[in-house]
């Protein structure tokens, strides 16, 4: 049926731009898709897991028509209701985040090409021969040099701005396509996070090819601070592998201590293994609080935006080293070295300095010649009961917490001498600093915590990026059949409940055998807590992605390896090409991939584009109670959705009543909660009866240690015949299913969106 | 109308319709009375919380017998009512059970219909009151909500004050129990 037409000029464009008639795949349906053309695959997956939308605010104040009243089904004067409000909100929120790695990646491409030139060869290493699956998958380009990364990444750049457009006053006007741009800009995000840690691995000549990386230090107690401290904060390591390479150089870094918070601090350490971990993001206003560090270098993303003011508090300096940060501060980066070293320290100074040699220099110099002349101690105890002592237990630092933690009886317990309890707290307190400014007693609430925080270290392994070919290969077949349960990947920010939880999860996964990665802030907090023997998870499970295997993947930008990973197992274990064919990837992900996201803590908008990007690959994410604030989910509902399937090997649409996966982003309450979800989550329609004995194992072991014992209430909808029954609970789930009238149904052979709903991808295609 | 500020700033609203507040127990035992198919929906925070050695969930679950309201236990709140030998009618997490209830031809927990009165109980204050939101946003026109904790909600459609003292909140639950029981 299919007439073969001319290429448009277009088309022929992006053949040229994606190096087509290099044969290395054929091009499939979508090289660099714009807004359109994945939109049939996305209004696929919102018809079962629909929008969920929770409205911060009643209006609309985008324009001057406004402020709209949008309650009770009124629509604005721009004719947009409440629903196509929220998800254009969140099609912002994922622009942001997209944009913020783009960004990121661009800086770095553009420093990495001065350096090393567009020629520069890509190379991952013996292990890793699928480089970039993100950016092949999606653009249909297989990068050999940096020069092609930037083809990339220009790719992405023009993607956003189309999809910044429709957000403007009188265009989009359908909520479910708002939610296809979303999705549209956050699989773009995953491009361009990839992009920026292939160049940084090729570039700074990162850990790749390698599970068994180095052992860090973490905590702020590992940062020697007798010696000048530099701090570094942000993402982006042009900053912090200049400043060791500059030390190195000049035979200072014996002398001179280097710290990180945030994902720079997880860069830093693929670059040196005797740079310091400070904490997650939510540690850094207590930590530059303590004064510790001589010189903040600020980068970009999750940095405080009043640093200076901060620092101006502690005497510290600050230099801030990219354009997308600067602070009003003057830009210095012509000034001569030695002018800027003066004014930093006899005037105390902060300045901008974009060129990250020059930054080095200057940070190096300062921080050496003040340190000698800075206090930095923590708080005496006799000093935070004083303090503590001038709490009137008025209630003001709970009602502005965002954790809504109630801080007043913990300045009694403090002023008391009881530090158990205000230590608990403080383990729940993500480091906002809005309780100190509200308190009317003047208390430095944040200081006096410093009484009660931990003053241990902990050890987290390094980075190592991309998960390795070879891995794939062997976790291909058990993962696909069920029998490994899941790969979890626990990632984003630092706005959980508690700072133990992520450890707990890692934990209680790993030691069933889960494949546990992760990244970011998720990575630092899952080291930050000790279990026997008093080891984090790093220490206690095998860095491998393989079976009960617990692996730091990297910072946030290192996500792209997570959907990567996903991708290699349709690509290298299936056999599925995966050259602009992103449908046919993400269907089998969906389908057949037992994965799940985990982003405790979500905070920031790239934690939105982040997870999304992951929904439309079809890997289904947990987030944190906070993220109920994002203000959108897809869920769907179990008893009443449509479970049909095409099974590929019969040609038939089956109905499988199955909710597998039963949501893609979805807030749980509670640790517990999670808990008993995650493994629910992994469970896919092609599970063999084994595997699914495994997970259903899990699932109703956990739902009994967390939710008072039972059976989980929709277990009959995951159990197909008898042989999915977990052979320690056989009896009791016999009897159950017995009682409620189950019948048994057949295993789908080779499970498939495709077919169900308009699209232009064969059934073949999914067929391997 | 004048404006209640919620005791979590997180909840401070940001539109122009805020929860009716009532600070009279007799009105809000007539309004759950009133309601033909109403539904708790109680969280985790109840086994957790407790007024003078008593936990929140012996006086949720008081109220639900004393006005015979089927339970939707949420999060792993079930454990701890299960222990108390009370089995909720569903359970489902927060964010779902809202999900359902946002639907008018959901049959809801009984398969006989979609409630008319959801009272919520026991959440942390940002979820539920992301929670409320939804149902104040997409199912208006079926059905009202209604909280119990002891702070102002404002996308609710009735809402306790910010009690300050546990004392207020401690009276009010036991006035409540005791207006149901003479009604019912
Ligand atoms: S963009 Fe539309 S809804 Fe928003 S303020 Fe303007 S007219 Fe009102
Ligand atoms: S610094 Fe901690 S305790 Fe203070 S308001 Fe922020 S989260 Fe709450
Ligand atoms: S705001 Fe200050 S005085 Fe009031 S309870 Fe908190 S710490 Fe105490």
């Amino acid at each position: 049926m299919a007439e073969v037409k001319a290429l448009t000029k277009k088309q022929e464009e992006v053949r040229q731009l994606i190096k087509a008639e290099i044969p290395w795949e054929p091009v499939g349906p979508t090289p660099m898709p714009e807004i359109p053309d994945l939109r049939s695959w996305d209004m696929r997956l919102l018809k079962t897991y629909k929008p969920w939308y929770a409205p911060f605010c009643d209006l609309c104040c985008l324009c001057t028509y406004g402020k709209c009243d949008l309650t009770q089904g009124r629509r604005g004067a721009c004719g947009l209701d409440i629903a196509t409000q929220q998800a254009r909100i969140i099609l912002l929120a994922c622009l942001m985040g997209c944009s913020a790695h783009a960004g990121h990646a661009g800086h770095i491409l553009e420093f990495l090409i001065e350096k090393h030139g567009p020629d520069k060869k890509i190379d991952m290493g013996t292990f890793i021969e699928l480089e970039a699956p993100n950016i092949r998958t999606v653009t249909g380009l297989k990068p050999e040099t940096l020069g092609d990364l930037k083809t990339v990444i220009e790719y992405v750049y023009k993607e956003i701005t189309y999809l910044l457009d429709s957000t403007h006053f009188g265009q989009e006007g359908s909520y479910l396509d708002y939610e296809s741009k979303a999705l549209h800009a956050s699989m773009l995000d995953h491009v361009g996070m990839e992009v920026a840690d292939i160049a940084q691995i090729v570039g700074f000549d990162f850990p790749t090819s390698v599970a068994n990386t180095p052992m860090i230090d973490m905590g702020w107690e590992a940062v020697d601070k007798s010696k000048p401290v530099i701090l570094l904060v942000g993402h982006n390591p042009a900053t912090s592998c200049t400043l060791i390479d500059y030390l190195r150089e000049n035979n200072l870094y014996d002398k001179v201590e280097v710290a990180g918070i945030c994902c720079t601090a997880l860069e830093t350490t693929r670059y040196s293994d005797r740079a310091k971990i400070v904490g997650p993001l939510s540690r850094q206003l207590f930590f530059i609080r303590s004064g510790i560090a001589d010189v903040i270098m600020t980068d970009e993303q999750c940095i405080r935006t009043d640093m200076p003011i901060e620092a101006d508090k502690v005497s510290s300096r600050v230099i801030a080293c990219l354009d997308k940060v600067m602070y009003g501060l003057e830009d210095a980066t012509d000034w001569d070295t030695e002018e800027i070293v003066k004014q930093m320290v006899e005037d105390k100074k902060h300045f901008a300095i974009l060129d990250p040699e020059k930054a080095a220099e200057v940070a190096a110099q300062v921080a050496l010649k003040i340190s000698p002349r800075r206090k930095k101690e923590w708080i005496s105890e006799e000093e935070a009961k004083e303090l503590a002592g001038k709490c009137t237990q008025c209630d003001m630092c709970e009602r502005v917490c965002p954790n809504l933690l109630g801080l007043g009886k913990a300045m009694k317990d403090i002023s008391e001498g009881n530090f158990d309890e205000p230590q608990k707290l403080f383990n729940k307190c993500i480091g906002c600093g809005k309780c100190d400014q509200e308190c009317p007693q003047h208390i430095p609430i944040l200081r006096v915590m410093q009484v009660v925080a931990s003053k241990e270290t902990w050890r987290i392994r390094a980075g190592r990026g991309a998960i390795m070919d070879t891995e794939i290969r062997n976790v291909g077949a058990p993962l696909t059949l069920g029998t490994i349960p899941g790969v979890l990947a626990f990632v984003g920010c630092s706005n959980y409940p508690d700072i133990d939880d992520v450890a707990d999860m890692v934990y209680e996964f790993a030691k069933r055998k889960y494949i546990v990665v992760l990244t970011g802030c998720a990575a630092m907090v899952a080291g930050m807590k000790k279990f026997q023997d008093g080891k984090t998870v790093y220490e206690l499970f095998p860095p491998d992605f393989d079976a009960g295997g617990v692996v730091n993947v990297g910072s946030c930008v290192s996500n792209a390896h997570i959907t990567g990973a996903a991708i290699k197992i349709a690509n290298i274990f299936a056999a599925l090409p995966l050259r602009a064919n992103y449908e046919v990837m993400a269907d089998y992900v969906l389908n057949r991939v037992g994965a799940c996201g985990v982003a405790w803590g979500a905070m920031s908008q790239k934690a939105a584009s982040i997870g999304t990007g992951c929904n439309r690959l079809g890997v289904p994410v947990v987030l944190g109670p906070h993220s109920s604030k994002y203000r959108r989910l897809y869920l769907s509902r179990k008893e009443e959705d449509d479970w049909r399937v095409m099974d590929a090997r019969k040609r038939e649409i089956v109905d499988t009543g199955e909710p597998s996966p039963e949501h893609i982003a979805y807030v749980a309450e509670t640790k517990e909660k999670a808990m008993v979800m995650i493994p629910k989550l992994c469970i896919r329609k092609n599970d063999t009866p084994q595997g699914r004995s495994i997970k259903l194992n899990h699932y109703i072991s956990l739902y009994r240690k967390y939710m008072g014992g039972g059976l989980p209430e929709d277990l009959h909808l995951f159990v197909r015949r008898d042989a999915d029954i977990p052979l320690v609970y056989k009896k009791e789930v016999r009897i159950h299913l017995k009682e409620i009238g189950w019948q048994p149904k057949e295993p789908v052979g080779l499970p498939t969106f495709i077919g169900t709903y308009p699209t232009k991808v064969p059934l073949e295609a999914v067929i391997h | 109308m004048s404006a209640m500020i919620p005791f979590h700033r997180v909840n401070v609203l940001t539109g122009i319709k805020s929860a009716r507040l009532i600070e009279d127990a007799a009105e809000y035992a007539n309004l759950i009375q009133k309601a033909k198919r109403p539904l708790w929906v109680l969280g985790p925070l109840l086994s957790e919380w407790a007024l003078d050695g008593k936990l929140l969930i012996e006086y949720a679950l008081e109220i639900a017998k004393a006005a015979n309201i089927p339970i939707c236990a949420t999060a792993h709140v079930k454990g701890k009512m299960v222990e108390l030998g009370v089995k909720p009618d569903s359970v489902y997490d927060a964010v779902e059970i809202v999900n359902a209830l946002k639907d008018p031809d959901w049959r809801g927990v009984k398969k006989e219909g979609n409630h008319d009165l959801v009272i919520f109980f026991g959440i942390r204050s940002d979820l539920e009151e992301q929670c409320l939101s939804v149902l104040k946003h997409f199912a208006f026109n079926h059905l009202k909500t209604m909280t119990l904790d002891k702070y102002y909600f404002p996308h609710a459609n009735y809402s306790l004050p910010n009690f300050r003292k546990d004392e207020q909140w401690k009276a009010f639950l036991e006035d409540l129990i005791s207006e149901l029981k003479k009604g019912g």
